[in-house]
């Protein structure tokens, strides 16, 4: 029993290097430089703001690889949070292109001086000028535009009023009852009569004001659905202002209609009595006051709509379409309200008409419970599965969404659509919906975003990447990784991301196999020495073996190879599925290179056993004696081997390659000359002294070196030879491409012509499911035509809008602070 | 002067944090991208090919030339000259110290040029680990310390001494004398010297000073019918422990079936033996003392001569031809392949 446990203990210290130390240190310094080509990129460098990407840590490198599920914030990481004015459609008239970054204004003040709707479009001024609750901030108290600063809750009024400010019609004065503007240079005040304030209900604000021609006038603005309801029947401008509508929707702008009309003394006194009866009343104060608001807001005249594009960062929207050809979802979570989801979720082309735009409102658990169920049925098969579908979810409704009864159908619904957004969450709803997601799927998920509200759902996700940008540095600090801009993003994964998985997965194959090719070896020697743990090689050139002989190798693979270069892999998003599919590494794979290992080893060990077991090697007859004869020898293949194998899985052979792999065969060759002749100046290795001398001055050797380790590797090169001519991946193809410098449009029709016809069939068909019992409305899909609406104003503040812009008076001079 | 402007520039440069623009921080090194596909890995085939069979030919005949003779002369052939009927094993398991046997052997063809005699041991595992940690190279170098641990359990002998030398090594050592008679009366003039590597005899194994008292004083290991001064009466440079057949015992074997160079032939001291042994009949002349029999070993006198690849060794050469026609085959069906996938993958026109 003593010898049973000796022996056990010997093999078990004999066999202790099959799972190599040595791969830990390579592996972290493997990443560590990894994420030094991270922070080196100069194609992630944002010269704006002079910020490279920065890895700050090194440990998720090759996660990045197989992201499959984003989560992205709106504000500051999609879009700039800047509004700009873009068209706008008078009577009828379209004014601006959307290919302009700038409104151009030639035409529309020609028309304002000669044309015969130019009545109209003065009036579609002046409301815009008037109809607001922007507070101007004229440092200077003059009229000249430049002084003007404007300050407004709204981003959209903001911007509106603005654009009025370049067309010469500036509006440099509030106070508690009237506005002043410089109209092309008239002087004209406003007597401010009512404000029938914005709500996301009434979807539309008004002003009653007197005119300094003594007239009172309604302005209202909104969405096209409540003006348009609310025309007088004649009106002859509604067939185009639509068209143009959908025509701005279509290209992503928010959209606003404005209607207006004229009210005569008595209507308005009759009326403004009624209304401070109900804005006094003491009960249904806000339902009051909206009925009364109703009775007025009707008859309107059109007048036009406006088109305002929320900026989105550069490249934004092509980002996302690489993102998505790459088989990642988008989550897009957002403080937002849901129309303006809605349309940053057009404007960068996550929801299309070519989808089936599916939304989620619900008030309360049960109805949220029971819509969701109904989906899920009515996705049927495809649950779960890639769909050309969306999902627009309320932040109320995510609540209810995520309890216990609702999840699992909420997590299947909103897997199986290839965009999700999640409008009106708070910060602690983004890291849970991440949560929820990271924990019942087995993907990796990436969560971007800039601002402090961010930070919870990016310390859940696997990967947290911070945008470094103008909302401070929380995100950035609790990121995994930060860039400059969103559209570092596709660099960052598609080709930092996948050659860091393609290379990690080498090394640690390749280091498994390396040490498990060696030691193996001493199984095989164990048959012939009686099992008595006797070391076939000399215990130093063990020791070394993974620190200088086979040490270089791996982090050539590591660090140098490259199947394809960067722009084909940015140009061919596909790629990245196959990463994201853990194509490279999986138990398979794994085995397979362990028995690739056992096989090298085998042929190894015994072909030169059977070399030298007649003993006689040299012409002059003496015998080569020692297990350590064979065991140099071996040893000498081994590294040969082992160092040509790493050639072989590299798909790119640099300058630096060729050193690792050449100069670790030569290192082991120096120490081998070196180290047998040591004994006895320095007391080690006694049993090395002379090897050298008669390993290099046998003919059998060289013989064997040319044969033994070719035949290992003909195995391997036979089958890459096979996979390569029958079973290419689609990774191999494009590098055959890119070497021959054909052109890889023809390859990425090949491969997607097929999908693109089932895809609209798809899409028609999931159309006619969901729609089959219900209507499009009680189904919750996005109507069509989408006229994108969106208009962000504060709403239920403390103060209403209506008082508030009733405290300034911007004549006064204000009090100097302290 | 001129370079101011162009060092201001970098200064300003450095200021920025823009990565710098190399190859090798923007990965963009120029390599070599091979690409393994039936078409290209043609030509591989063909040379690998075309180069292995005729090594492996060249190979094969020149092992073909080397002449071996084999003899096992563990039992039957083996039989003691004094106890009649008995096998000189037997004779050994049954507590006899020596035996001599004689046995005949005809060699068919002359062995010219340089000729070596071995003998072999099967079964016998040199490479046993606790074998082969049994001995003290210090010791060996002539050091006179105290042995090391090592080298138990022949380490001292009962009254304290150290073995000289120690260790189970040297406690086996081979101890048969095998000579050779050619036509009965003409003994083959053999060499004891030149068997060993150059780099033991020269470095390893030295003997201590004063080595005749040295090695009187101290025990020879308890195997040993003599001390290692007595190795070889006739040479001082190869007594001790710088005898060489000592210096190849030391050397352990690789595998458990193993040759040890013994002797070589003598070929200046006799005109029949100048061109090395002639063809006829020689008495092989054992005195066996090494017992093999209780571990099933097996002992083997061999003749041989050597070609500039060292011994007989077919392998390497059958193993060339093989790998060689393997790349043939491989060259052949990914050739035949390659034109037919052609054909199937060529474009509709």
């Amino acid at each position: 029993w003593r010898h049973i446990g000796f022996t056990f203990l010997t093999f078990f210290i004999l066999f202790n290097n099959l799972i190599p130390i040595s791969l830990q240190i390579t592996v972290d310094l493997v990443k560590f430089i990894q994420a030094y080509f991270i922070n080196w990129d100069k194609d992630m460098y944002d010269s704006e703001t002079d910020t490279p990407a920065n890895a700050r840590t090194s440990n998720l490198n090759e996660e990045l690889g197989q992201v499959k599920y984003i989560f992205s914030d709106k504000t500051g990481t999609l879009t700039k949070n800047e509004m700009i004015f873009k068209q706008c459609s008078i009577s009828g008239i379209m004014y601006g292109s959307g290919n302009l970054a700038e409104f151009n204004n030639y035409e529309l003040l020609k028309n304002l001086e000669q044309h015969e709707t130019r009545d109209e479009i003065r009036e579609f001024l002046t409301l815009l000028a008037t109809c607001h609750t922007v507070v101007p901030e004229n440092k200077a108290y003059t009229e000249l535009p430049t002084e003007v600063a404007y300050q407004a809750s709204s981003p959209d009024e903001f911007a509106l009023v603005t654009a009025m400010k370049l067309l010469g019609i500036v509006f440099y004065s509030r106070t508690p009852d009237s506005v002043t503007i410089n109209f092309r240079g008239e002087k004209e005040e406003y007597k401010i009569l009512n404000v029938l304030e914005f709500s996301s209900d009434r979807k539309r604000m008004s002003v009653i004001i007197r005119t300094p021609r003594n007239e009172i006038k309604l302005y209202c603005k909104g969405a096209d659905s409540v003006i348009l309801e609310r025309l007088a029947a004649d009106d002859q401008h509604v067939k185009e202002t639509g068209e143009h509508l959908e025509n701005f929707a279509n290209s992503g702008l928010r959209t606003l209609c404005l209607g207006y009309r004229t009210l005569t003394n008595e209507e308005y006194n009759i009326w403004s009595t009624k209304y401070r009866e109900a804005s006094t009343a003491i009960n249904n104060r806000n339902e009051l006051v909206a009925e009364v608001a109703n009775q007025i807001e009707c008859n309107l005249k059109l007048l036009g709509a406006t088109g305002i594009e929320d900026k989105l960062q550069d490249q934004v929207s092509e980002s996302l379409t690489m993102l998505h050809k790459a088989g990642i979802k988008i989550w897009v979570l957002t403080g937002d309200k849901k129309e303006t989801a809605i349309n940053i979720g057009y404007s960068c082309k996550l929801l299309s008409n070519q989808m089936l735009n599916l939304t989620l409102d619900e008030a309360n658990l049960e109805d949220t419970q029971r819509q969701l169920r109904q989906h899920c049925q009515q996705f049927g098969d495809s649950l779960r599965k890639e769909n050309p579908a969306s999902l627009v979810i309320e932040g109320q409704t995510l609540k209810y969404a995520l309890q216990a009864p609702c999840r699992q159908d909420f997590l299947d619904l909103a897997i199986s659509c290839k965009t999700v957004i999640c409008c009106r969450v708070s910060p602690k709803q983004k890291a849970e919906v991440v949560e929820l997601v990271k924990r019942s799927v087995d993907a990796i998920t990436l969560a971007i975003g800039d601002g402090a509200n961010d930070v919870g759902m990016i310390q859940a996700a696997h990967v947290g990447v911070g945008i470094m940008g103008r909302e401070g540095v929380q995100a950035a600090c609790a990121s995994d990784y930060t860039i400059g801009q969103f559209r570092f993003l596709t660099k960052l994964l598609f080709v930092h991301g996948v050659w860091s998985y393609r290379r990690l997965c080498k090394v640690l194959l390749y280091s498994f196999y390396k040490n498990i090719c060696l030691y193996v070896m001493e199984l095989w020697f164990a048959f012939h020495n009686g099992f008595s743990g006797q070391i076939l090689f000399e215990r130093w050139t063990i020791g070394i073996y993974n620190v200088i002989f086979t040490a270089a190798p791996p982090m050539a693979l590591g660090l140098l190879d490259r199947s394809c270069n960067a722009a084909t892999m940015m140009e061919y998003p596909a790629i990245y599925r196959m990463s994201q599919n853990r194509t490279d590494f999986n138990i398979k794979i794994f085995w397979t290179w362990c028995l690739n290992a056992v096989y090298h080893s085998i042929i190894l060990y015994f072909m030169s056993y059977r070399m030298l077991r007649h003993d006689i090697v040299h012409d002059s007859g003496i015998v080569l004696g020692s297990h350590l004869y064979l065991g140099n020898l071996i040893y000498t293949y081994v590294v040969f081997v082992v160092c040509l194998k790493a050639g072989l899985e590299s798909d790119s052979w640099t300058l630096l390659t060729h050193i690792a792999i050449w100069g670790s065969i030569a290192s082991w060759f120096i120490f081998f000359a070196i180290y047998s002749y040591v004994w006895p100046t320095f007391p080690v290795a006694p049993e090395m002294r002379g090897m050298a001398k008669y390993v290099f001055s046998s003919p059998s050797f060289w013989f064997g070196l040319l044969l033994i380790p070719i035949t290992a590797l003909l195995a391997d090169f036979i089958y890459n030879c096979i996979q390569r001519t029958f079973y290419k991946t689609l990774m191999q193809e494009v590098q055959e491409k890119e070497v021959k410098h054909q052109d890889l449009s023809d390859l990425v029709a090949s491969r997607q012509t097929p999908a693109a016809p089932r895809a609209t069939e798809r899409l028609a068909l999931l159309k006619s499911v969901f729609t089959r019992t219900r209507t499009p409305r009680e189904v919750g899909i996005i109507d069509r035509p989408y006229h994108g609406f969106a208009f962000s104003q504060e709403e239920n503040g403390v103060v209403p809008q209506d008082q508030l812009i009733r405290t300034y008076d911007t004549n006064i001079e204000k009090p100097p602070g302290y | 002067m001129s370079n101011q402007p162009t060092s201001k520039d970098d200064q300003e440069e450095q200021k920025s944090k823009k990565p710098a623009d190399t190859a090798f921080k923007q990965q963009r090194l120029p390599a070599w991208q091979p690409i393994i596909t039936a078409d290209t890995a043609l030509p591989v085939f063909l040379i690998i090919g075309l180069l292995f069979i005729p090594i492996g030919i060249v190979l094969v005949v020149t092992s073909e030339r080397v002449l071996e003779y084999d003899l096992d002369y563990t039992e039957g052939n083996c039989m003691s000259t004094t106890v009649s009927n008995t096998t000189c094993a037997k004779v050994l398991q049954n507590g006899g110290s020596s035996c001599t046997c004689d046995i005949p052997i005809n060699l068919d063809q002359p062995f010219t040029g340089k000729v070596y005699f071995y003998y072999g041991l099967v079964n016998y595992y040199q490479n046993h680990r606790r074998y082969v940690k049994s001995r003290d190279d210090n010791q060996l170098l002539g050091k006179t310390d105290a042995v090391s641990k090592d080298c138990q359990p022949f380490q001292k002998s009962v009254n304290g001494s150290d073995y000289t030398p120690c260790g189970a090594i040297a406690n086996s050592k081979f101890n048969d004398s095998l000579t050779l008679v050619f036509n009965g009366s003409q003994t083959v003039p053999l060499l004891n010297t030149g068997i060993a590597w150059t780099t033991d005899k020269d470095v390893k194994f030295k003997n201590p000073n004063n080595a005749s008292t040295y090695f009187q004083n101290n025990p020879p290991p308890p195997n040993w019918k003599y001390t290692a001064w007595d190795l070889d009466k006739n040479n001082s440079d190869n007594n001790g422990y710088k005898n060489e057949d000592f210096i190849v015992w030391m050397r352990t074997a690789a595998m458990p079936a193993f040759r040890k160079l013994y002797r070589r032939l003598n070929t200046n001291s006799s005109q029949t033996f100048q061109g090395g042994l002639p063809q006829g009949n020689y008495t092989l002349k054992v005195q066996y003392n090494y017992p093999v029999i209780n571990f099933s070993g097996r002992k083997q006198f061999i003749i041989s001569t050597t070609s500039w690849m060292g011994g007989k060794n077919p392998f390497l050469g059958w193993a060339y031809i093989v790998v060689g026609i393997v790349c043939m085959i491989a060259f052949v069906v990914f050739f035949i392949l390659h034109k037919t996938w052609k054909l199937q993958n060529r474009p509709p026109t």
